[in-house]
C-alpha cells in the first residue's frame, strides 16, 4: 500500500486554510444601492410592444382591434360584387390588338 | 400568503428580476455575494479589487437580465460562479503589470518568529505561488477548496469533465509541492 506523500497532506491544509479578508459588512447595500441607478434593458416581446402601442393611443385591448379589423375585411371582401367576365374581356382586348399588329405586317 | 422573499429559491427571484423587481435582486444580493466575494478574493487577492467584481457582476446581471436563460443553465450559482471567474481573469490582466500585495515584512533572523508570523509567511508564500499558475489550474484550485462547492460543481463551472478537472487540480499540486518544496 502506497504511502500519503505528507507534502501533500500538508498542501492540502494549506489550501484550506487559505486565508481571507472578509468583505466590507456594507457591499451588497452598495451593489443594491448602484443598480437602483442603472436602467433595466428591456427585451419586450412583439405582443407586449403592439399592446403598448394600443395603449398609448388609448385603443381598445389588441385582441379586439384585430379582430375587428378581421371581421371588416371579410365583410367587404364578400360584399364586393365579383365581375367573371373581365378575364375574357382582357383575352378580347389582347387578341383585337394583336390582330391591329398582324394587319400592319 | 405570498412566500417571503428570503425563502423564494434563485430561479424565481430571476424571474422576477426579469420582470424588473428590485426586490427580487436585492434578495439574491444579500444571498449570495459573500460566496462570489470569497472566490474573487481567491483570485485578486485584494479585497477592494474582488468587491469590485463582484459589484459589477451582479449590476451586469441587474442591467440585462436576459443573461439569465434557464433553459440553458441548470443553476445559477453555476452560471454566476462563471461570470465572476471571467472577470477576475480580465481584472488580473488589465493589472497584470502591478505586483501581488508584498506586504512580506523583512524578516529579521536574529528575532525568533512566532507561529502566527511563520504561518502568515507560509500563505503569503503559497498565494505567490498559485497566482503563477496556468490559469486553468489555478481556476481548478480556487473553485475546489472553496467551501461549499463539490468537484463536480467546480467541473461544470469550467465546462469540464471531473477526470479533466482533476487531472488539472494534479497538475496544479504537483506544480505547487516543487515550487513550495523547501518550506512543506
Amino acid at each position: 500500500m502506497a504511502m500519503k506523500d505528507p507534502r501533500d497532506e500538508k498542501l492540502d491544509l494549506w489550501l484550506q486554510r487559505r486565508g481571507l479578508t472578509p468583505a466590507s459588512s456594507d457591499l451588497a447595500q452598495r451593489i443594491i444601492l448602484r443598480a437602483q441607478q442603472v436602467p433595466q434593458i428591456k427585451t419586450a416581446s412583439l405582443w407586449q410592444s403592439v399592446r403598448e402601442l394600443c395603449a398609448e393611443f388609448h385603443l381598445p385591448k389588441p385582441a379586439y382591434v384585430l379582430a375587428s379589423a378581421l371581421t371588416i375585411g371579410l365583410v367587404i371582401g364578400f360584399s364586393t360584387p365579383q365581375d367573371n367576365d373581365s378575364s375574357g374581356k382582357d383575352v378580347v382586348a389582347a387578341q383585337s390588338f394583336l390582330a391591329i399588329d398582324e394587319a400592319i405586317l | 400568503m405570498p412566500t417571503a422573499w428570503p425563502e423564494r429559491d434563485d430561479n424565481e427571484l430571476l424571474s422576477l428580476i426579469q420582470n424588473g423587481s428590485s426586490q427580487a435582486f436585492s434578495t439574491l444580493v444579500e444571498r449570495h455575494t459573500q460566496r462570489f466575494y470569497r472566490l474573487a478574493y481567491r483570485y485578486l487577492q485584494s479585497r477592494e479589487a474582488a468587491e469590485d467584481v463582484v459589484q459589477d457582476a451582479f449590476i451586469k446581471l441587474w442591467e440585462n437580465p436576459a443573461l439569465w436563460q434557464p433553459e440553458k443553465n441548470s443553476k445559477f450559482t453555476t452560471w454566476f460562479y462563471r461570470i465572476v471567474v471571467n472577470l477576475c481573469l480580465d481584472s488580473r490582466k488589465r493589472k497584470s503589470a502591478a505586483p501581488l500585495d508584498d506586504g512580506m515584512q523583512l524578516i529579521d533572523e536574529r528575532e525568533p518568529m512566532d507561529e502566527t508570523m511563520i504561518r502568515a509567511q507560509e500563505q503569503k508564500m503559497l498565494e505567490k505561488e498559485i497566482a503563477a499558475l496556468p490559469e486553468r489550474q489555478r481556476t481548478a484550485l480556487n473553485l475546489c477548496f472553496d467551501e461549499g462547492l463539490t468537484n463536480q460543481e467546480a467541473a461544470e463551472i469550467m465546462g469540464l469533465n471531473l477526470k479533466a478537472l482533476q487531472s488539472l487540480i494534479m497538475r496544479a499540486k504537483t506544480t505547487l509541492k516543487a515550487r513550495l518544496r523547501s518550506i512543506l
